[in-house]
């Protein structure tokens, strides 16, 4: 006790107060620090329209980021390798995994379509920007109502991608982790009635008008979802669930609206909206300056020597008409070693530097078709205008009309081939049709041993990665893997 | 309210009052530090000398007049005094010691006079004269002659004892005329001396027992002897034997508890440390580095990625990009300390949890200036290679496996998709390279060249040194890394001691140009008949086909057109600034500022792309800049002095810091040309790549309280309140404690008397807390960032969520127990060491796995869980052989881990994400692995065990059934032991370092799918399945990925598992003194020759090659470094 009196008495007893004190005062301003100056905190990003703007467009910049071997993106590339369109000339140990059917639940790293069509490229900002903007209260109208409209379109666009892939999936519509860790599979079904809804909504709030990035100022081009957009999915969603009523109805409203769609010349079908190309409903602008399109840069080889990873498989290039001018139009070739070999052409430009072409992720040629078989499927029996539209598509192929049977299996096959050979390597379209139409295990029994693989039923849908079903016990893997 | 308004002003003026003293009497103290440096100095010795004779010798020496009165020298003592270049007034005080008298200088002059005695000294002076006791006064000095300040002046067996002042004076009062007075110092043998009124300068010399070594810990020093908590060190000495980039890597095999992995054997490489146990699941691992009182960066900014980073052990996430002590001259560095157990940690509070490590730099000793020059250089050989295939081995391989898949080998004239270049006639099939050889067979250079210049005076001293040091790599071409560095340090009090001054400096600079990738893969899987890397014009071979195809995209020469630059600039700096305001106690503090800037190049030219590409390619490039720097200041009240036989220490400091780390990584495409490729400007397009910019605040208050009775009983205990901004505003603060005891039984007077044979024995205990805020900033924030692209999505820049947030995050807390023993045998010639640790942690923070459904693959979070580690160390010194000419000492180190990490308790872990990783009561780094069956002689491929009594090849696809064989891969003992051995003027040291453990070896199966397109492979795996009803080891050869499945299983299962324990010959080192005659000759003070080796051999049953503490063929191992130097003195 002395000695601490000693200490205390001596005058030194000044000195340790200041010091003590002034550290004990301002403790919490010591250890406070503001915000990061190059990020923004959330409650600050939904308070004006440029930063609300910023996030819906991030999901694009995504999407325009990736090359053609990753991300959704990717969909042309590896659902043409799994199926009849492409096949490969590499050592590729991924491509080859999809060229001969071989997945299984632990090399689903790349590309990945779980992980990345869920994240915060993707519906997870979705989920987070419907939050922010619903509850702001200082958005302009207009812009407010154009985004929550995007936001739903392209989380419903999303949610396509997914259960066409992996079948039933979590059905996430929030940001609360707590709340969704556990989530079960939810039924095919019941995520189709929520992008029907997240649909039907949009139609309604998107703009009928092509914007700009401001959401005030109408633009030449078609880079941000419109209505249109929505209404497109919409018939495709209809189509894919069997509602053949509704996919007419909504097809029609796009092949109707003759200002502001119709069909283009072969050559122009991918170009940009702005340089007059009324096919197109949505676009995506790329965001590398290497070059125009994913599909232009990786199915073009650069030089005339230069072997690529993939080319087009023979049973796409015997599957065309004789006639077909898609096939001379859509379809380029090179010959190495004397052998000729083929590759998608339907993107011309393979370079970066002046823009002349876009991805298309939505054109005015599917709605035909899909209106053509939900004709042919439907109740009202207006099986001569599934005829007409097929006639349609087929005409500006440089063919002659339809001349088959007219009854519905044999143009519902009619239909099946024709999209074969328009929609090839778009948006993974022909993996699709087969799994839906149910002409998978015909078609792949064939084409699996072809490549160097098996096939199985189960191999129709992806495995859903291991490390998933490890972490949340009430996940379930697709029946096979 | 008038009257409290007086009060506070009085209080405020009293403040200011207080603030300007202070800074007048540091301005005084700087001045008289100036001043001393002019001040006149003393040589002399005398002995029994009257003071008449010694005032005029000062008078002689220093020109000063000397006034005093004759009969003032009447009652003067005679005066025993060995002064060397001893300040005037230090002189005079040590002259005057016990004399009753006094002294003035001033201009020129000298004035002696009658000290004035209080009257209480009166007094007592009449009541000490009564009985006849004496008053002893002396001074205390170290073999320097310089004063030991705080040595502890006691009576033998009584209870009357003092400290020495700043000057080394002490006065004991009233002792017995008869009684021995012991004086005792840290890092000194304790000396007994006669009590007399005027002892004079008694001089300590240097402890001779390894327990009374100074070892640095937090905000002080200690030793063996009288330490409670677990901290063990190496010294520059044994830094110095040692070749290496990193100076944490010195630390391995030398000090228990502590495993270091260097990730590759680059110079720079990324390591991983663990310091007893990993605390965190899987955050914040590092231990708390501090330098000179400044923590340092346990990792490097986020930057572009580089080969550093990549190896194995894969290193912690945050070090992927190298490691911030490459950074860090080790020929700087006096020691390092490596703090473990609560006692030693927590007053680091919740930094620490991990540990700390103290390097502590070189400092200035007071004497005549001397020049020290080493000089070092050698080579680096990667020690072994694997092996492989011949061109014959592989073809037979490759043509087998297309059999087995039921193809025709492909042929370039007719498969127009073929890429089996090796296989396919386009490559030659008599070709054969040892590519191991050619890639991997060169020697790395190293030299390392260091200068310093040290000296001073009893006030100041300085230290300067410059170092130059430089590494190449074993690849083809000259890739290295270039450092140089200064380092310096001064110190300096003022004539009175009270006022300490000391700067310490560093500056480095680095220059690395490394390959963009480690060519140690390529060198395993090129196959062996792969075209030559160069034409013979010397340009790069690419090998077209005649179709203009480029069949060599994987020329590993690529990595030299994309080299990896680096440019590094880290400067380190201190002061400490203290005052003693009366004996025993002292205001300090430490002012600390660390800058660390690393600029990086790398750079894609169109040149390393296949030329038929060339035409739809840009060149690009990518630049990254990082800056991390921190102000560290720590004001600190010490308070000492003797309680009776006791010995009583109290700290009262507090931390403010901040840091700030700062990087961005631009890329730029485009560029006209190769050339241009450094030229941002040249760039035809310019895209940010990452831009962040953290704040890092950290603030504490903490306390120690250390009691040491008569070196017999000790207590220390220490409190901590901490505060970091990386939790949200609820949980900012925490306090951390711990208490630690120990007993030194020897010292009891029943033991000595009975067990002679032993030295020393104590009994030590701590209990404590430390905790851990090694997550990213700003976890509590809900941010955005930018989305950034070449070409903005309609001109809008895009904004994305960046992860989920947490606003409810807390401290991390461990505790930690720990009891241990020390023994000291036969005059401490046996010193052993036991430890036992048990630490516990909970509220873990960490990456909390989620789902990525959820959006996140995680997100920091506490963990609910309760982790425990346990184990036990062992250290063993043992003098062998003593003898004039010829010494032989051993350190042994021994760490037994008993519970790695192992899972405790884990509240809602059934329904957790963790549920199928985690099992209670088992280490979580125990592995789950399949249990491997054989080759299915049917199908020829890997089976496994179902876990339902059959066999299946695709265990994952009912992993919830799949049986599993939980196997520890953390090592199971480890430590090293060294061998010092003296024979005259020869030193010979060695290192032999030991772990034992069960480690996967990846390269046991051969890589990957044997018989894949151009992957060559070990040529044990000549032996593969090739029909049904074959019983071998190896699955079917195949070209294709089918069998994939089954091989990547098969790594993930017990078949890969064997034993890696090993002992290697981690270091050796043999030096030679010059005879003193031979040097004088050529006119130096010293001169030894030595030579050195690192990573010399390797004992282990590990297999196929493979490095068993690296466990991964792909990667470089650290090298086999022989060099050779001298280190002259002048």
């Amino acid at each position: 006790m002395k000695i601490f009196y000693k200490i205390w008495s001596s005058r030194t007893k000044e000195f340790a107060l200041i010091i003590f004190a002034a550290c004990f005062l301002s403790c919490n301003k010591l250890v406070e620090v503001g915000p990061p100056n190059n990020k923004i905190v959330d409650a600050n990003v939904y308070l004006n329209d440029a930063t609300a703007t910023s996030v819906l467009t991030a999901l694009y910049t995504g999407l325009g980021k990736t090359g053609l071997t990753n991300g959704l993106l990717s969909a042309p590339l590896y659902s043409g390798l799994l199926s009849d369109e492409l096949m490969v000339s590499s050592n590729n140990a991924t491509l080859s995994q999809y060229y001969t059917n071989a997945l299984n639940n632990t090399d689903t790293t790349v590309p990945d379509y779980w992980s990345t069509l869920y994240s915060n490229t993707s519906i997870f900002t979705t989920n987070a920007a419907l939050d922010g903007i619903t509850t702001s209260t200082t958005l302009t109208p207009a812009v407010k109502q154009q985004l929550l409209g995007e936001a739903k379109f392209m989380r419903a666009f999303y949610y396509f991608y997914l259960v066409n892939f992996f079948g039933d999936v979590p059905l996430v519509l929030n940001t609360d982790y707590k709340a969704n860790t556990l989530l079960a599979r939810t039924p095919k079904a019941t995520v189709y009635a929520q992008i029907i809804k997240d649909l039907t909504d949009a139609q309604s709030l998107l703009s009928p008008n092509f914007l700009d990035g401001t959401l005030l100022t109408n633009s030449s081009e078609r880079l941000r979802p419109s209505k249109w957009a929505a209404i497109a999915l919409l018939a495709r969603v209809y189509l894919y669930t069997n509602d053949f009523a509704n996919a007419e109805k909504q097809a029609s409203l796009l092949i109707n609206s003759s200002t502001q769609f119709g069909l283009t010349s072969l050559a122009g079908a991918f170009l940009t909206a702005g340089s007059g190309n009324n096919e197109a409903i949505w676009q995506l602008q790329n965001t590398v300056t290497t070059s125009n399109t994913p599909e232009g840069r990786y199915f073009i080889p650069p030089s005339a020597g230069s072997l690529q990873q993939v080319y087009l498989n023979p049973i796409l290039l015997n599957a065309f008409e004789k006639g077909d001018q898609r096939k001379t139009n859509w379809i380029g070739s090179q010959i190495l070693n004397g052998v000729t070999n083929y590759y998608a052409f339907k993107y011309k430009n393979n370079k970066g530097g002046a823009v002349t072409e876009y991805e298309t992720v939505f054109r005015l040629a599917e709605q035909y078709l899909i209106r053509a078989e939900a004709e042919v499927n439907g109740a009202g029996g207006e099986i001569l205008g599934a005829v007409s539209d097929l006639n349609v598509i087929r005409n500006r192929a440089g063919l002659p009309n339809y001349t088959g049977t007219v009854d519905k299996p044999s143009l519902l096959a009619a239909i099946l081939h024709e999209r074969q050979v328009e929609l090839f390597t778009e948006w993974g379209h022909r993996w699709f049709d087969l799994k839906r139409t149910g002409n998978i295990d015909a078609v792949m029994t064939v084409v699996a041993p072809q490549k160097g693989g098996t096939w199985s039923s189960y191999k129709a849908l992806f495995p859903i990665p291991l490390t998933e079903l490890q972490k949340d016990q009430n996940l379930t893997q697709n029946a096979g893997y | 309210m008038n009257f409290l308004n007086v009060q506070h002003h009085r209080m405020l003026r009293q403040t200011f009052l207080v603030m300007k003293i202070t800074t007048l009497l540091l301005l005084i103290s700087i001045m008289t530090v100036s001043a001393a440096t002019n001040a006149q100095q003393i040589t002399l010795k005398t002995k029994g000398a009257s003071l008449q004779e010694v005032l005029s010798k000062i008078s002689d020496q220093t020109g000063f007049n000397v006034f005093y009165s004759q009969d003032l020298l009447t009652k003067s003592k005679p005066v025993t005094v060995d002064l060397r270049n001893t300040p005037l007034a230090t002189a005079l005080n040590e002259i005057l010691a016990g004399q009753d008298l006094t002294f003035n200088i001033n201009d020129h002059s000298v004035v002696i006079k009658e000290k004035e005695l209080s009257f209480i000294d009166k007094l007592k002076n009449k009541v000490t004269e009564s009985i006849q006791n004496i008053d002893v006064t002396g001074r205390v000095i170290g073999e320097d002659r310089l004063p030991l300040a705080g040595a502890t002046v006691q009576i033998k067996d009584g209870n009357n004892s003092t400290a020495t002042d700043a000057n080394g004076f002490f006065t004991l009062k009233n002792v017995e005329p008869n009684a021995t007075i012991v004086i005792s110092f840290i890092g000194y043998d304790k000396k007994e001396i006669p009590a007399t009124t005027n002892p004079g300068a008694i001089k300590l010399s240097a402890a001779t027992s390894p327990l009374d070594e100074v070892k640095v810990i937090a905000y002080g020093q200690t030793t063996d002897r009288l330490s409670v908590g677990n901290v063990s060190s190496i010294s520059a000495k044994q830094i110095a034997e040692q070749p290496v980039n990193n100076p944490l890597l010195t630390l391995e095999g030398r000090v228990p508890g502590v495993i270091i992995n260097q990730v590759n054997g680059l110079p720079g490489s990324a390591i991983k440390i663990q310091v007893q146990s990993q605390n965190s699941i899987n955050s914040g691992n590092n231990p708390l580095y501090v330098v000179d009182g400044v923590p340092y960066a346990a990792s490097l900014p986020t930057n572009l990625e580089s080969v550093l980073g990549r190896g194995n052990p894969a290193p912690a996430p945050d070090n992927t990009y190298g490691n911030p002590f490459s950074y860090l001259n080790p020929d700087d560095i006096e020691s390092i300390s490596v703090l473990k157990d609560a006692d030693a940690t927590s007053i680091y509070g919740s930094r620490a949890a991990n540990g700390a490590v103290l390097i502590t730099t070189k400092k200035g000793k007071a004497g005549k200036t001397q020049i020290d020059i080493n000089l070092q250089s050698g080579v680096g050989k990667d020690a072994k290679f694997i092996d492989m295939m011949n061109t014959q081995q592989f073809l037979a391989m490759r043509r087998q496996a297309f059999a087995n898949d039921g193809l025709p080998v492909p042929s370039i004239v007719t498969s127009p998709f073929d890429y089996n270049y090796d296989i396919d006639g386009q490559w030659d099939t008599k070709h054969n390279t040892n590519w191991q050889k050619v890639l991997l067979g060169g020697s790395a250079q190293y030299t390392d060249v260091n200068g310093t210049v040290s000296g001073g005076t009893e006030n100041i001293q300085f230290l300067a040194g410059g170092t130059y040091h430089r590494e190449t790599t074993v690849f083809p071409g000259n890739a290295a890394d270039t450092k140089a560095s200064v380092h310096f340090s001064l110190n300096s009090s003022s004539e009175n001691k009270k006022f300490r001054f000391q700067l310490t400096g560093s500056y480095l600079e680095d220059s690395s140009l490394l390959p963009r990738f480690d060519l140690t893969s390529a060198a395993i899987e090129l196959p062996p008949n792969a075209p030559m890397l160069f034409n013979p014009d010397g340009s790069l071979n690419w090998a077209p086909t005649p179709s203009g195809t480029s069949s060599f995209s994987q020329n590993p020469m690529l990595a030299f057109l994309t080299p990896y630059q680096s440019k590094v600039k880290n400067l380190m700096s201190n002061a400490v600034l203290s005052y003693e305001f009366f004996s025993g106690l002292t205001l300090r503090s430490n002012f600390g500022y660390t800058n660390l800037q690393q600029n990086e190049f790398s750079p894609g030219p169109l040149s390393a792309i296949d030329p038929e590409d060339r035409p739809t390619s840009v060149s690009e490039a990518q630049f990254g800049n990082d800056n991390s720097q921190s102000w560290i200041v720590e004001p600190q009240l010490n308070y000492s002095r003797t309680i009776g036989k006791g010995h009583l220490n109290v700290l009262l400091g507090g931390t403010i810091q901040q840091s700030n780390i700062n990087n961005y990584q631009i890329l730029g495409f485009g560029f006209a040309s190769d050339r241009l490729l450094n030229n941002i400007q040249s760039a035809s397009t310019i895209q940010a790549l990452n831009s962040s910019n953290a704040d890092y605040k950290y603030a504490a208050l903490f306390s120690r309280l250390n009691y040491d009775w008569d070196g017999k009983y000790l207590i220390n205990l220490s409190a901590r309140r901490d505060g970091s901004s990386r939790f949200g505003a609820a949980n900012r603060f925490h306090d951390f404690w711990s208490m630690g005891a120990g007993w030194v039984f020897s010292e009891e007077k029943w033991l000595k008397e009975k067990a002679s044979w032993l030295s020393f024995g104590k009994i030590k205990g701590s209990y404590g807390t430390t905790g851990n805020d090694q997550i990213g900033n700003y976890s509590y924030l809900s941010l955005y960032s930018a989305l950034t692209a070449q070409v903005p999505y309609q001109s809008v820049t895009a904004l994305r969520p960046l992860g989920l947030p947490n606003p409810y995050l807390q401290w991390e807390l461990t505790k930690k127990l720990s009891i241990g023993m020390d023994l000291g045998f036969l005059k401490d010639r046996i010193i052993l060491g036991a430890d036992y640790f048990h630490y516990r942690s909970s509220n873990e923070l960490l990456g909390y796995s989620l789902p990525n459904f959820v959006g996140f693959s995680g997100l920091t979070s506490n963990f609910p869980a309760t982790i425990q580690s346990t184990g036990y160390e062992f250290t063993l010194t043992t003098v062998i052989i003593r003898h004039k000419d010829f010494t032989w000492t051993t350190n042994f180190n021994l760490t037994v881990p008993v519970d790695f990490m192992k899972l405790i308790a884990f509240p809602g872990l059934a329904t957790s994400t963790y549920a199928s990783s985690y099992v209670i009561g088992q280490s979580i780094y125990n592995g789950k692995l399949y249990h491997f069956m054989g080759v299915d002689p049917t199908r020829g491929v890997y089976q496994f065990s179902d876990g339902k009594g059959g066999v299946t090849s695709t265990p994952e696809s009912d992993y919830k059934n799949t049986a599993y064989i939980p196997i520890n891969q953390q090592p199971r003992a480890y430590g090293g032991i060294t061998n010092t051995i003296h024979y005259k003027a020869l030193t010979l040291d060695f290192l032999f370092q030991f772990r034992k453990q069960t480690g996967a070896n990846p390269f046991k199966f051969g890589n990957g799918i044997a018989g894949a397109p151009v992957t060559n492979q070990p040529s044990f795996l000549a032996n593969g399945w090739t029909k049904p009803g074959d019983l071998v080891s190896i699955q079917r050869y195949s070209t294709n990925f089918n069998y994939n499945g089954p091989f990547s299983d098969l790594m993930s299962s017990d078949a890969v598992i064997e034993d890696a324990s090993f002992i290697k010959l981690k270091n050796a080192s043999l030096s030679w003194q010059l005879p003193d005659n031979w040097v004088k000759r050529i006119g130096l003070r010293s001169v030894r020759v030595y030579g050195q080796g690192q990573n010399l051999l390797t004992f282990t049953k590990y297999s196929n090659g493979v490095d068993p503490e690296t466990q991964s063929p792909l990667t470089l191992p650290p090298l086999r470094v022989i060099t050779f130097g001298a280190q002259l003195g002048l």
